[in-house]
């Protein structure tokens, strides 16, 4: 049996979607119920429906051998996990953003107070790459608010299209990491249901080069 | 403030009798193994100076527990094992001659880890072997190691072993920069494709760097995967990895062990620390690994004496964990039988005569201490799942028996 963690909602239903490419049965995991496990004797597969944020934990632990999970989570959570396939869809960025007037200016604020959903990845951000001592403030939604009431100066968030941004005189300042869905396993079911897992591993993969492929002929 | 009496802190739990009979079981007959190897225990202090563990940055400061003594130094609580025998070894064992056998089993403690099974408080077995450095040595250890998991009672085992001279030989060969390195094997440690195609990109490797890049995140096996390498790779520390892991795994085919083990070349972690092969073992039911070890040969030179090191550390609380998920710990028997008397004199003293008779055929015996009579007693075993009831009557040893 092999569980997979998915990350409720849109994230899920794609994922499913690329499995059922790779020629799995996973009717299981699209049953409309409001349970939390779906499990499926007859295929071997069992989902197990997670909030986005606990689906690293669940793998890391073992009690889901396999979770499909935005990269912003796993940078955030920083489980000892094996990270094997960028799916490619959910794409987007994590950056720094804040005041358009501080294009180009953000070095020369000291002491900055950054207001983010994400408190690891902004610590890692400012203290390892920048190396730099920041004030974090954690918030847990509608970030943009932050820096124009003056809680901080800039914030750290995951930028779609930008419109939220544009629409409230705020601007990309940096790019902190590129975020897209992932496929991570549990080190030790990667070594212990190797028969089963990577294979499963190289049907994904096969598909996800296929989704590119064809991306990338629509884009010419 | 909350009122926390009732109640342990957290990563740290009770183990009540059934699992703690098994693991005091599990610690004897690991005991008795190491020793039989010619692995000699040492009890080293469950407190340590902050600096032992930090001098050779063996542990990040975060993860250690740590409190100040009266003249304000600090002490940090035991967090492995592997680092005060190494301090015992260049101290006060250091006119001891190699090579060293020695072993521990102890109590680690550890800030940040909890749930999961993996707790803050946790029983460690492992060994050192020390002044010896070659592979049939790593393979001493390594065999030890198996040995170690399989005397738990654990029978799904896997283990897996890499060499990070391999990968250093690689970055040697290929210039890398330590940094560029550190992000590369990072990358491989976690088996993410993409960062280690992007890194490689932006290293400008050749094609041939690329596909043994890719060749480390994903071949697994044993004669096989070394053969695949040996064609791939020139230069000498790599080669010499090789060879090593080859030697290795002829040692543990002598043995009759390699049906257990897999090379791992992605393997990895803790490149500062580990200067040679390095294994891991695996289990169903557990998600992290139950034992693991490898080769540190800077590690006791940290303490002024030059010496080489090979060690594992068996994981006991996640042994335990492992078997009772998988349904195989034993029976837990706490009494086998109760011994009751009639009232009159010497009685009581025939009854502990009895009571120690069958205590020497190795059951676990109790004596009555309320007087119960003959049907009581028998109440009494059944009610508590006691198999033999022994009603002592006459002072000679002709006691009568209910079963």
């Amino acid at each position: 049996m092999i569980t997979i963690a998915l990350s409720k909602g849109r994230l899920a239903q794609k994922a499913l979607d690329l499995l059922e490419a790779a020629g799995y049965d996973v009717s299981a995991g699209r049953e409309e119920s409001r349970k939390l496990i779906l499990q499926d004797e007859k295929t071997g597969l069992r989902f197990i429906m997670a909030k986005p944020a606990d689906v690293p934990t669940y793998v890391e632990y073992g009690a889901a051998d396999i979770g499909v999970v935005g990269k912003d989570t796993l940078l955030e959570e920083g489980r000892n996990l094996y990270e094997v396939i960028d799916l490619g869809f959910g794409a987007c960025r994590m950056c720094v953003c804040g005041p358009v007037s501080l294009k180009g200016k953000l070095d020369q604020i000291p002491n900055k107070r950054v207001a983010s959903k994400y408190p690891n990845i902004t610590r890692a951000y400012f203290e390892g790459t920048k190396k730099e001592s920041v004030e974090i403030i954690k918030l847990n939604g509608s970030v943009e608010l932050a820096p124009l009431i003056g809680l901080a100066e800039v914030i750290v968030d995951i930028v779609e299209s930008g419109r939220t941004l544009k629409e409230n005189g705020l601007d990309v300042l940096e790019v902190v990491a590129d975020i897209s869905a992932r496929v991570v396993v549990n080190r030790v079911s990667m070594k212990m249901k190797e028969a089963e897992i990577v294979p499963m591993l190289d049907a994904l993969r096969k598909q996800v080069a296929i989704k590119n492929a064809e991306k990338a002929a629509e884009e010419k | 403030m909350g009122n926390y009496r009732f109640h342990t802190p957290d990563g740290v739990i009770d183990i009540l009798p059934q699992e703690a009979s098994v693991k005091r079981k599990m610690e004897t007959d690991l005991r008795e193994l190491f020793s039989a190897h010619g692995y000699s225990e040492v009890e080293t202090p469950g407190i340590e100076y902050y600096d032992v563990y930090s001098s050779g940055d063996f542990v990040a400061t975060e993860d250690m527990y740590k409190m100040t003594d009266k003249d304000g130094r600090i002490i940090a609580m035991r967090y492995d094992g592997t680092i005060p025998v190494a301090r015992l070894a260049a101290t006060l064992l250091k006119d001891e001659k190699p090579p060293l056998r020695l072993s521990y089993i102890e109590n680690m403690f550890r800030f940040k880890e909890s749930g999961g099974g993996k707790l803050r408080e946790f029983s460690q077995a492992g060994v050192e072997l020390l002044g010896l450095d070659d592979a049939e040595a790593d393979a001493e250890v390594i065999a030890l190691g198996i040995k170690s998991a399989l005397m738990t009672g654990l029978t799904d085992l896997q283990i897996s072993i890499g060499q990070v001279e391999f990968f250093r030989g690689l970055v040697e060969e290929w210039g890398i920069s330590p940094e560029d390195a550190s992000e590369l094997s990072t990358a491989i440690d976690q088996k993410d494709i993409v960062r280690i195609e992007k890194t490689a990109e932006r290293l400008g490797l050749s094609e041939d760097a690329k596909e043994l890049l890719d060749m480390i995140s994903n071949r697994f096996g044993t004669y096989d995967v070394l053969d695949a390498f040996e064609k791939k790779v020139g230069n000498e520390v790599s080669r010499a990895a090789l060879k090593n892991l080859r030697e290795i795994l002829d040692t543990l085919s002598d043995y009759e062990l390699l049906q257990y083990v897999s090379i791992d070349l992605g393997m990895l972690r803790s490149l500062d620390y580990y200067t040679g092969m390095i294994f891991k073992g695996f289990t169903y039911e557990v998600g992290f690994p139950i034992l693991g070890g490898g080769r540190y040969n800077k590690v006791v030179s940290t303490f002024g004496r030059d010496l080489s090191a090979v060690g594992f550390s068996l994981g006991i609380n996640l042994c335990l964990t492992a078997l009772r998920r998988q349904d195989k710990l034993p029976e837990f028997v706490k009494v086998d039988a109760i011994v009751g008397y009639k009232d009159g004199e010497g009685m009581r003293k025939a009854a502990f005569a009895t009571a120690k008779a069958l205590r020497e055929t190795g059951l676990k015996v109790i004596v009555d201490t309320r007087h119960l009579s003959e049907e009581e007693l028998d109440a009494y075993a059944e009610l508590h799942g006691i198999d033999q009831a022994v009603f002592v009557e006459e002072e000679e040893d002709t006691e009568e028996e209910n079963t």
